[in-house]
């Protein structure tokens, strides 16, 4: 919007007074919140962040660097599960667990990225789609790692055993600062990626890739990378993921889950981080919580009950949950092709250039 | 720039530490007030294991009838389904939002041992009870649970059971196994494994089938090459009747066996063509055209109050892993309280309505350890094999 | 070693997934859109079979006429109601308005026919088996599989070759503004294209149907495995797919007899293995791209 002096003015955090002063404010509204919502809505925004953390990492590789990953659930799998496994076999304390089982994670983005170098468009897809399932099926088949039958995650201790420092997390309420805290460091982290000669080379090669190789951006250093750092932000939000739910199997990471998360992304906005992190709260909120009791809802629950016994199964209601993604999908890609963010900023300059 | 902001990061942060250590969490609402108890159950409505969907309906049914007799001790029973999609994530969700926000005083039934597991602690820290969860995982008993009541008989008992009566009463030396890669396929293959070892006998195949496997041609052929006589099946009902018809497909006829998942007859007569004449299955409770008095005066009411749907296996289970918790808000009386509730349910001893005698102390939690065994015959008839047989190679009896 | 056997069962669950791998090709090779909804769109269809069959008690041929009339109808809405009013969408656009259609047809299936298997079987009957070398038995629904499919193929070979539609249709893929300017009608290629394609795809939807149940998500396994032998076979040519999708059924039943264990990965092994060695898939020229 505003014009930037200098490359300084342009990688800074906070762009002016303005942003810094409502950035304080969600800030301290985020900070309390938990303190005046009843519990459950807690456990949500739980389960919203650690999608955010996710959404921004997948953003940054479908956004911004132009590739297409189907497999996204397997790096939240293995981050979940790395995290556990660190966890209970070799008692390390759960910093130094989740940043390994992040790095592993990313590891496994990285040699999904080799192929990416030679691959486009739907044969990416399906490679990468390939990629997620099969590491869905190793990891259900070791019987070390629980099995078909899942794993219980351990009590969340922050402390280090070893010297005797234990401060346990227990209830959603205490999960939900920590979770806060990472997403924003994660959430910044993205940001500045994006903001400097890494975040350029990605978007070089997103625009065209065989230019960028031109000008003297290392296609194989830089799509792997971007690989790379996406599985990095899926494996810490697996992580945290394990924790919020206590209790995981195999099949928790089918291939259903990787579509929602490409939703998450295209229906937020591609590129941006604010994108991301509308698609993300949007996606979750309707799927755990808004479309889960159609029938209850005041005149439009009687309407659809009486129309689902008219001409449909009643007990099929459920799935209108289904159809309505479905349709929303579709209707933010033929209406407005930017995502949830291309509406923010038509709003924004709208009210900006009002009265005109 | 940088001080001003550094400034503001440890500001905020302090206050946070300040804010964890003082508050804790609201209570959530009672599960019940002078005119109604609540009283929930997940399942999956929607998405690939929705025909299990129908045990939270049937659950629907019993406690629609007992509405209309005048409710427990004058309290209306309020009832919530919510939609699982049989992912754990989302069960912990609808338990949490059915605790918190609307206040439920119990659970009954629950399909998916999976779900199941996820909400098991959460339930039992919040002295929510917990009734005749619809999968049989041995998790839920062993330690004991004090709110956790279950009612379905374990899958490796089944199996032993059935193993037993293929060895002795079909003289089958030969046996097969095709198990579904999960908790419930293993836990039959375990039960198998076991009996036969004591007859110092082996399978000639053991073969797992993926979930959602939709070509079993191989398998099949594995089994047919084995020479089994006999087939033992713990998987889905959809795997189960691709097996039936590739088997056809192959010419190869075996005697097949399966668990109570498979023993909905009418269903699997129709969705298998007609071959499913002829298998044996395990079941756990009445064939849905006893003339059980309670059976009779079930499938009026379900003509009467949900005519769209069948009158099925599952639908029928839901009352039956219902049953024990009306049974135990009737004996608690009208000074309703979690305690009393528990303490009812504790001595309820060979308690058997539609389903298996049912018996519960405070240190055993595991309501029943036995299944009939009954053959499908022509037209999806049911030929009673054998009655109530337990697993006399229990290990979880002797603690 | 029940090789005869296996190559049977191969070939022809392989010729299956060929088929609907070929009606997958046909959008791509038109429209340069991956349709991930194609496998609903057949369920769908099997869905609507069913219900004549069921509720209506028309005779086969009849319950089957008017489905392939359906899917044809369903593909062109799907086109016109999904993907014309999309402005130049990109090719992640594309994929995701199709996995969007997939999911509102999932859950419109699901709504009316509710969730329980349901029955469906071609007037073929299954038990009936010939065995006309020993080892190998072949039954009916295999025969039917073989013919139908040889059939599509000979029908497609003689329209894409010689028929004005048919090249016109490989005209509007090749470019599609030059085909505008010849005076080819592109829209109404696309949306025969999907029409035509629906159609296959149900074809391949109810054998599918007939050998397991028929249930909402029935397709979403198969879809996936044609999808990838399509992938194996190089999205632009039809021969190539049905080739790849023999192999894929191959390799899935042999690997299925001798290590049981590893079935449901090793079909995506290989698709990883060969995509990393030829690009564009086995059979296809590698594609041209502009800077």
């Amino acid at each position: 919007m505003d014009m930037k002096r200098d490359y300084y003015e342009d990688i800074q955090l906070f762009q002016s007074g303005v942003v810094l002063f409502w950035t304080v404010v969600l800030l301290l509204v985020l900070f309390t919140l938990p303190l005046v919502v009843p519990n459950y809505y807690v456990y949500l925004f739980n389960i919203i962040m650690v999608h955010i953390i996710l959404a921004v990492g997948l953003n940054i590789l479908v956004g911004s660097t132009g590739q297409i990953s189907l497999g996204h659930a397997g790096f939240f799998a293995i981050g979940a599960y790395g995290t556990v496994l660190m966890m209970t076999l070799f008692q390390l304390p759960f910093v130094l667990a989740i940043l390994i089982a992040a790095f592993i994670a990313a590891f496994f983005g990285f040699i999904l990225g080799l192929p990416a170098l030679r691959l486009e468009g739907p044969y990416l897809a399906i490679v990468s789609l390939g990629f997620g399932l099969t590491i869905m099926h190793i990891i259900g088949g070791v019987d070390a790692f629980g099995g078909r039958m899942g794993i219980k995650t351990p009590p969340l201790d922050l402390g280090i055993k070893q010297l005797g420092i234990s401060w346990i997390l227990t209830t959603d309420f205490h999960k939900y600062y920590l979770i806060l805290i990472m997403t924003i460091i994660m959430v910044v982290g993205a940001r500045n990626i994006l903001k400097t000669r890494v975040g350029r080379s990605f978007v070089a090669i997103r625009d065209s890739d065989i230019a960028a190789e031109v000008i003297g951006v290392n296609l194989t250093i830089y799509k792997t990378l971007a690989f790379a750092v996406s599985a990095f932000y899926a494996g810490i939000a697996g992580g945290l993921f394990g924790f919020v739910l206590g209790f995981f199997d195999p099949f928790t990471f089918n291939m259903i889950l990787s579509i929602i998360f490409l939703v998450m992304v295209v229906v937020g906005g591609l590129g941006t981080i604010l994108g991301g992190i509308m698609g993300a709260m949007l996606i979750t909120y309707l799927q755990y919580d808004l479309l889960k009791n159609i029938a209850e809802v005041p005149y439009f629950g009687a309407l659809m009950v009486a129309v689902s016994k008219q001409w449909f199964t009643l007990v099929g209601l459920e799935n209108f949950s289904s159809m309505a993604i479905g349709l929303i999908m579709i209707g933010i890609i033929i209406f407005e092709p930017l995502g949830m963010f291309g509406l923010w900023i038509r709003m924004k300059k709208y009210w900006m250039t009002w009265p005109f | 720039m940088m001080f001003k902001k550094k400034m503001l990061v440890s500001v905020i942060a302090v206050w946070a530490v300040l804010c964890i250590a003082q508050v804790a969490p609201a209570a959530p609402p009672a599960g019940f007030d002078d005119n109604e108890i609540r009283i929930g159950q997940w399942g999956p409505q929607t998405g690939p294991a929705a025909p299990w969907g129908s045990v939270a309906r049937g659950s629907k049914l019993l406690f629609d009838i007992v509405n209309e007799e005048g409710g427990i001790n004058g309290r209306k029973i309020k009832y919530f389904i919510r939609d699982d999609m049989y992912n754990p994530a989302q069960t912990v969700g609808v338990v949490k939002e059915l605790v918190e926000r609307q206040g439920v005083f119990a659970f009954v039934g629950g399909v998916g041992a999976a779900c199941g597991m996820a909400v098991k602690d959460y339930l039992a820290a919040n002295k929510i009870p917990w009734v005749g969860p619809s999968a049989a995982d041995q998790d839920f008993v062993q330690p004991i649970n004090p709110y956790l009541f279950a009612v379905y008989p374990l899958y490796r008992d089944e199996a032993n059971v059935l193993a037993k009566y293929v060895v002795e009463k079909l003289n089958m030396k030969k046996i097969g196994m095709l198990y579904q890669n999960d908790a419930y396929g293993k836990d039959g293959l375990e039960g198998v494994k076991e009996r036969l070892v004591a007859y110092k006998m082996s399978l000639v195949a053991e073969i797992p089938v993926e979930p959602t496997e939709k070509d079993l041609a191989s398998q099949i052929l594995r089994l047919k090459n084995s020479g089994a006589e006999a087939v033992l099946m713990f998987v889905n009902p959809t795997a189960a009747v691709i097996a039936l018809k590739t088997a056809a497909n192959v010419g190869f006829k075996p005697q097949w066996v399966s668990s109570n998942t498979l023993s909905d007859y009418p269903l699997m007569f129709k969705i298998s063509g007609g071959l499913w004449e002829g298998v044996i299955t395990g079941a756990f409770g009445e064939i849905p055209d006893s003339t059980h008095p309670l059976m009779v005066k079930y499938r009026e009411a379900a003509k009467r109050l949900n005519p769209q749907e069948r009158w099925g296996t599952f639908y029928s289970a839901g009352i039956l892993f219902a049953d024990p918790l009306v049974e135990a808000l009737k004996k608690a009386g009208r000074n309703l309280s979690t305690e009393a509730v528990m303490k009812a349910l504790n001595s309820i001893k060979d308690y058997q309505t539609i389903g298996p005698k049912i018996n519960w102390t405070e240190k055993q939690h595991q309501g029943t350890d036995s299944v009939m065994i009954q053959k499908c015959g022509p037209n999806a008839s049911y030929i009673q094999l054998q009655g109530w047989t337990t697993n006399d190679l229990a290990t979880w009896k002797k603690k | 070693m029940p090789v005869g056997q296996l190559l049977v069962e191969g070939l022809a669950i392989g010729a299956c997934y060929g088929l609907f791998a070929t009606a997958v090709v046909i959008i791509y090779k038109t429209s340069e859109v991956v349709n991930f909804a194609q496998g609903e769109m057949a369920m769908f269809s099997s869905f609507v079979a069913f219900h004549i069959l069921s509720v209506y008690q028309y005779p086969f041929w009849l319950a089957f006429v008017i489905t392939m009339l359906f899917s044809i109808l369903l593909g062109v809405l799907i086109e016109f109601l999904f993907l014309r009013p999309a402005k130049h969408p990109s090719i992640l656009g594309m994929i995701v308005i199709t996995l969007g259609a997939e999911m509102f047809l999932m859950g419109l299936a699901s709504w009316k026919w509710g969730a329980e298997q349901k029955f469906f079987s071609l007037p073929l009957n299954p038990s009936v088996t010939y065995e006309p070398v020993k080892g190998m038995i072949i039954n009916n629904w295999a025969i039917a599989v073989f013919t139908v499919t040889a059939c599509i193929m000979l029908f497609l070979y003689i329209f894409f070759k010689y028929t004005k539609l048919g090249v016109a249709m490989r005209a509007t893929q090749q470019n599609k503004h030059a085909a505008k300017i010849m005076g080819i009608r592109t829209e109404r290629v696309f949306s025969f294209a999907w029409g035509f394609s629906s159609l296959i795809g149900a074809v391949a939807g109810m054998f599918f149907a007939s050998r397991a149940t028929l249930d909402p998500a029935f397709m979403m396994e198969p879809f996936l495995r044609a999808f990838a032998a399509a992938v194996l076979g190089g999205l632009m040519s039809i021969p190539g797919v049905i080739i790849g999708g023999a192999l894929m059924g191959l390799i899935e039943n042999f690997f299925g007899y001798y290590w049981p264990h590893w079935k449901p990965i090793i079909a995506f092994i290989v698709i990883i293995l060969v995509l990393c060695l030829r690009p564009s898939g086995l059979f296809a020229k590698h594609y041209v791209k502009k800077v």
